[in-house]
């Protein structure tokens, strides 16, 4: 796509030309396509490609392979994780936690659950989009069998301390569901030592392709998922189906490199978001949404006041950003993540999510710039004042 | 799946508009509901619009909308201002209904606007 600047990566990354590099010679007629549970050589080979594979997500996670389950990406993730979870331990309790500002996946899985008459405490974030820890302490009871609560908002960046909320939901025995989406494979994730029990990740954003995703479910007494689809005995009857042997391959390179270029992708990623921040921070009535402190910079939300978001970013054209998630892109109610955090209307409205990565240049982000301070240059000259 | 939600025409408006602007000098008129703010301005003479303008805070079709009305009466009889119907409009631009609403902003602006010509023009 070399006739537009691309900013969604939080949507989706480009795939790393390796990683699609290694796609096609799998997919050629020649490459190995056979079913991994199958015991003929083909077979075998394939099943092979899958354990190196999973080693390397494994790696990259610190965790063991044996925890990782094969989904169609994070979406079905999060729903196996807390349908699965939440219905295999029904009879001990049915409350649950999780906050409104989580992705559409789990907020959905949730809905879908108090349907069911689970019990569910939606917690409220602070204004920049954190939990407040005490509110967690405070919600948690007895009977509470899981608390999901992600890692880096898809919106705004924030990153939420995993290692805290996890201690608690350790020190009162419930299941702690992290989505992962955003952070896998951009910042480090040490799941043998982080009290995390489930993990959702997806391929499509790290530079992977899109179809393949993981469930990490750690090893441990009642953490376990009742399954949602039957008809097989792969993955331990956990998730059945036959298992996409490129696509797991190319999910296991793009977990490799991830490994390897990590600190470099962070160095890349902070120097282009601290660009693009100072290149548009001094815009007249440009706000921040989440902070600067705790967010994970390759993902940059403002608002900006009496500028209408649909037509800023038509404006901005041919830079390709995000008014809200990208699953909301079609809806033109503003961000439910934003209102949660107290931006009214016309504010969540305005919202621009630029996000990008590895791929991403120093031209992108001065051309970014320049169209957003354009863009609101030419669209506030176009808007008659707000009466009085 | 996401189809593109502006026509070519409403691109071409959208980001040439010829008319935007405010004609000080002019006849002006203000609708602020559904979230939208829209203001038209004319000159008339002899019954005639000679010159139309207008400023619009809204999404992209609006503008486009806003654009396309004022091309389109430019040149006319100020009366016809008051007939204005946006379905027209909104079948050439390929607006989508959900954005009707705030298309009929529009459409009581231009009436409103046709009125205060024509009550400009009594009063001479």
């Amino acid at each position: 796509m070399k006739d537009v600047v691309y900013l969604d990566y939080a949507a989706t990354t480009p795939v790393d030309p390796r990683v699609a590099e290694l796609l096609r010679t799998l997919n050629d007629p020649d490459g190995n396509f056979a079913n991994p549970s199958a015991v003929h050589i083909a077979g075998r080979r394939a099943a092979a490609i899958v354990e190196s594979a999973t080693a390397e997500i494994a790696r990259m996670l610190n965790c063991d392979p044996r925890g990782l389950v094969y989904t169609s990406g994070a979406t079905e993730s999060d729903n196996l994780a807390i349908a699965g979870a939440a219905r295999f331990r029904a009879h001990r309790g049915r409350h649950l936690i999780t906050m409104p500002t989580e992705h559409k996946a789990v907020v959905d899985t949730f809905k879908a659950l108090e349907r069911e008459g689970f019990d569910v405490t939606w917690l409220t974030p602070e204004s920049n989009g954190l939990l407040d820890i005490t509110r967690l302490e405070d919600a948690i009871r007895d009977d509470t069998q899981l608390v999901s609560i992600m890692h880096v908002n898809n919106e705004t960046g924030m990153i939420q301390d995993i290692a805290r909320i996890g201690a608690i939901c350790r020190d009162r025995d419930a299941l702690f569901h992290v989505d992962a989406a955003q952070s896998a494979g951009k910042l480090p994730i040490d799941l043998a030592n982080l009290p995390v029990d489930l993990l959702s990740l997806t391929a499509h954003k790290m530079y992977g392709p899109k179809g393949i995703g993981a469930l990490y479910i750690a090893d441990r007494p009642g953490c376990h998922v009742e399954p949602l689809l039957f008809g097989g005995g792969q993955q331990r009857r956990i998730r059945p189906g036959t298992l996409p042997v490129p696509l797991i391959a190319a999910f296991g390179l793009a977990a490799s490199l991830a490994r390897a270029q990590m600190a470099e992708d962070e160095r890349h990623v902070a120097a282009l978001g601290d660009r693009l921040w100072r290149g548009i921070r001094g815009v007249d009535g440009v706000t921040l949404n989440g902070d600067e402190q705790h967010r994970w910079p390759g993902i940059l939300n403002v608002s900006i006041h009496d500028v209408e978001g649909e037509s800023l970013m038509l404006a901005l054209e041919p830079v390709c950003v995000a008014t809200g998630s990208a699953c909301n892109s079609q809806n033109q109610e503003p961000s439910y993540v934003l209102r949660a955090l107290g931006r009214d209307d016309l504010l969540a409205q305005s919202a621009i999510r630029f996000s990008f990565g590895r791929m991403t240049t120093v031209e992108d982000i001065a051309t970014a710039v320049e169209a957003y301070r354009a863009g609101v240059k030419r669209l506030r000259r176009l808007a008659p004042e707000r009466a009085a | 799946m996401s189809a593109d939600p502006y026509s070519d025409e409403v691109r071409e408006l959208f980001n040439e508009p010829r008319h935007a602007g405010r004609l000080d000098d002019g006849i002006s008129v203000r609708e602020d509901a559904q979230g939208v703010r829209v203001e038209l301005s004319a000159i008339a003479g002899g019954g005639l619009l000679t010159a139309l303008g207008f400023r619009v805070w809204g999404c992209p079709h609006l503008i486009a909308a806003a654009e396309a009305v004022c091309a389109r009466f430019e040149g006319r009889e100020a009366r016809e201002l008051e007939g204005f119907r946006t379905a027209q409009i909104m079948e050439i631009l390929a607006i989508p209904v959900e954005k009707t609403g705030r298309i009929l902003v529009l459409e009581d602006a231009v009436r409103s606007l046709g009125q205060a010509v024509r009550g400009r023009s009594d009063e001479a």
